[in-house]
């Protein structure tokens, strides 16, 4: 965001095109991990069924929505200010 | 293989190739499942459902179980009873003891059901110790009315090996 104070103030498109592809980056990373970090958790190694039992289900479930409360979390706490811990 | 069926006739090899190359791509893309597939599926996933339809299941088996139990029970006055009497009394015996197994395997297969799908649910994990606890609870919940706490501890443990060895068994199988 340094480059901000060198640009003029009124925001072009290209500006917002960067803007929107670091967030579009963001996003896929973060559901890559998600998914890699729940299916390492929750799945076992050895398949016996091509669908997901209950236990699985149940655990996924608890798996995201952790996940997504900490990611949450942390941003804001990252995003407010820098509160020194 | 592939060179011999290239190397035949240049009318020809473009055909093969294509096959070939059909053949060795037939990996589909990935489908995600529509709403209505994962309602379907998600069905299964509900505790209530899956212990009906295993209390259903349960049933159904108990009644085929019973009609032929009961088949097999001869009356003490054979001698003296006519055809149609014999019949009879073997029809109501049949009708008798189905009725009773199909209610006794119908009320195992819901509490059996409906345990392992709590305790599945609340462990997160697919186990066979959700089958012995599942076990256990049912064989309790079955044996304390005729034997008391000394009756419950031991279906319990009885009925949880039980149900651990045909899982075993049905697993090796799949």
């Amino acid at each position: 965001m340094a480059a901000n104070n060198n640009m003029p103030t009124a925001l072009d498109k290209e500006q917002i095109f960067g803007m929107a592809e670091k967030e579009m980056e963001y996003r896929v990373e973060l559901f890559n991990n998600l998914t890699q970090t729940c299916f390492a958790k929750c799945v076992e190694k050895r398949y016996k069924e091509s669908e997901l039992n209950m236990g699985e289900n149940s655990c996924i479930d608890r798996c995201v929505s952790k996940y997504w409360q900490v990611t949450n979390l942390v941003g804001q706490l990252l995003g407010s200010g820098r509160p020194p811990m | 293989m592939t060179e011999d069926s290239s190397n035949t006739s240049a009318a020809t090899a473009p055909a093969n190739n294509t096959n070939e190359a059909e053949k060795t791509s037939a990996i589909e893309p990935i489908r995600l499942p529509t709403i209505e597939e994962v309602r379907g599926q998600d069905i299964w996933n509900n505790c209530a459902v899956r212990s009906v339809a295993s209390g259903i299941m349960g049933g159904g088996l108990g009644l085929a179980m019973g009609l032929f139990l009961g088949a097999l029970d001869n009356p003490i006055q054979q001698d003296t009873m006519t055809g149609r009497q014999l019949f009879v009394y073997t029809a109501k015996q049949m009708g008798g003891r189905s009725w009773n197994s199909c209610k006794a395997f119908a009320v195992m297969g819901l509490v059996f059901s409906a345990a392992e799908c709590v305790v599945e649910k609340a462990r997160a994990k697919h186990d066979i110790t959700n089958t012995a606890i599942a076990g256990c609870v049912t064989g309790g919940a079955i044996s304390a009315k005729t034997g008391g706490p000394k009756g419950a501890c031991f279906g319990c443990a009885g009925f949880a090996a039980f149900s651990v060895v045909i899982e075993k068994f049905l697993d090796r199988h799949e």
